[in-house]
């Protein structure tokens, strides 16, 4: 079976913070998997995700994605950067740009530089674009700017840009955290769907244990930088995920005495 | 800010001072200023009526002036562009970036009418000067306003991109550029109303425009057609600014 992670003793510090943002992890994810992070807030997984995507450095440990290592000093290789797609939380699109610019611009890294910059793209370019956007359910928004949408409209415009990139890779932090409940089932299985339907590994984030449960084959917990537990989705048990969220205790210095 | 304590006192014997210190030293004689009475009056007197057969001067001179700032803005756009590039935080090193910014505030620092006159003395009489020396001065600011924009944006798409592979001047076409164009719009549109300005005077330095024709006026005692002039001016500049209220408020 190919590998598209291979994490090994990975530790990282964010640049003068005190505490290990991540510790010790170490894990494998086989092509075409769909996974999901469960955690709170501050767990990691926003950390791992963003070194999996290339963007920390500075990080110890052995780090391989889709087979090739990465370099904890420097970022990946631009060539390489599409085939890793991204869905942030936030969206992260350009507001004042219409929806297919958007999805465009997933194809920028594919596309030889000057075409890129001079910003015209293939009948080919043009063509995945407008699959992307047909899969995403979202066709006929294409010559509407990102800014007259809603949250849901916008993360769907946020994954067809991420498809538009052809990726072997989805990475997505917390996809639906902006999202009700309703938006937010239909995203995420828009979003592994896809993946399963071109073969792509799908790793996302959540703080919510159904929807993890729902749309991902396995589960890893992460909880203070480490990996808690990893389980298949089948045999996540209700003490796991409790002890997961279980309330931090208090900082010593900040203790209150026991009232009894 | 507060006058109070120590520092109030400072504050206000310094300002005493600095008005004490230029009224001692320089000869204002208010027993001059009465007496030019009678002066003053047959002067303005000599500026009315304003003579209106001075429009096809008034009429070439507004074009020149026109066209001065349009080309001279035009300039100051192109030279921005890569200037502001070199002076954003975001984009280039601090290295590269610290002399930037230092280099536009120098230009910034030196006024317009000065450099038209460096630039009359270096390529003759003319608007030719004018053009370069407002290109050149209003670089200095819009350079500065651009880079600002360029920083101002949300770094969010930026990532994005970045992570999908894009390079850095296509980052800035594609994430930066559409984020920022309202703002350069409105600055662009402000820094071409104070060049147009600015421009009405450089005539008196030789360096083109309406400014000669009253320095000319003046220069030759005929009162009337320079007062004919400065209101043409004083119209232009009204104009000038109710162009630039609609139009700022059609990009903010």
């Amino acid at each position: 079976m190919n590998i598209a992670i291979r994490i090994n003793d990975l530790n990282f510090a964010h640049p003068g913070g005190s505490v290990p943002a991540l510790e010790r992890v170490s894990l494998t994810i086989s092509t075409g998997e769909s996974v999901a992070l469960l955690g709170p807030s501050g767990a990691g997984k926003t950390t791992l995700l963003a070194l999996l995507d290339g963007r920390l450095q500075g990080w110890r440990g052995r780090v391989s994605v889709l087979g090739a290592p990465l370099d904890p000093d420097q970022p990946p290789p631009r060539a390489s950067r599409p085939d890793t797609g991204f869905v942030f939380q936030e969206f992260a699109l350009v507001e004042r740009s219409t929806v297919l610019r958007n999805v465009l611009n997933g194809r920028l890294g594919r596309m030889a530089p000057l075409r890129a910059l001079l910003g015209s793209p293939t009948p080919h370019d043009l063509d995945i674009a407008r699959t992307a956007l047909t899969d995403c359910g979202i066709a006929d928004l294409a010559e509407r700017r990102v800014d007259s949408l809603s949250g849901g409209q916008r993360q769907r415009v946020a994954i067809a840009r991420c498809l538009a990139q052809e990726p072997r890779l989805i990475l997505a932090d917390e996809p639906v955290s902006n999202l009700d409940p309703t938006r937010a089932g239909e995203v995420l299985a828009l979003l592994t769907g896809a993946a399963q339907a071109r073969g792509a590994t799908a790793l996302f984030s959540s703080h919510q244990p159904d929807l993890a449960r729902r749309f991902a084959q396995r589960i890893i917990g992460m909880r203070d930088g480490r990996i808690a537990f990893d389980v298949p989705t089948s045999e996540l048990n209700d003490d796991a995920t409790a002890e997961l969220y279980r309330e931090v205790e208090p900082l010593p210095g900040l203790s209150l005495r026991a009232v009894s | 800010m507060q006058f109070g304590g120590f520092g109030g006192f400072v504050t206000s014997a310094l300002i005493a001072g600095a008005i004490l210190w230029s009224f001692a030293t320089t000869d204002v004689e208010l027993s001059r200023l009465v007496s030019a009475g009678p002066r003053i009056a047959d002067f303005l007197g000599r500026m009315f009526p304003p003579d209106p057969t001075v429009m096809a001067e008034i009429r070439k001179g507004s074009a020149e002036t026109l066209r001065i700032a349009i080309l001279g803005s035009l300039g100051a756009v192109i030279l921005s562009i890569p200037l502001a590039i070199l002076a954003s935080e975001t984009m280039v090193s601090p290295a590269v970036f610290r002399p930037i910014r230092t280099l536009l505030a120098f230009i910034r620092a030196i006024p317009l009418i000065l450099v038209a006159m460096l630039m009359v003395g270096a390529v003759g009489l003319g608007p030719l000067p004018g053009i370069i020396a407002v290109a050149f001065h209003a670089t200095g600011m819009l350079a500065k306003f651009y880079a600002e924009a360029i920083d101002g944006v949300s770094r969010a798409p930026i990532a994005a991109l970045e992570s999908a592979g894009a390079g850095p001047l296509v980052r800035l076409r594609y994430a930066i550029w559409p984020q920022m164009a309202p703002v350069v719009a409105r600055d662009t549109i402000f820094r071409f109303e104070l060049n147009l300005r600015e421009s009405l005077i450089l005539g008196i330095v030789g360096a083109g425009g309406i400014g000669f024709y009253i320095q000319t006026y003046v220069r030759s005692f005929q009162y009337d057609k320079a007062a004919s002039v400065t209101m043409a001016v004083v119209a232009m500049v009204i104009a000038i600014e109710a162009i630039n209220v609609a139009l700022r408020r059609r990009f903010t």
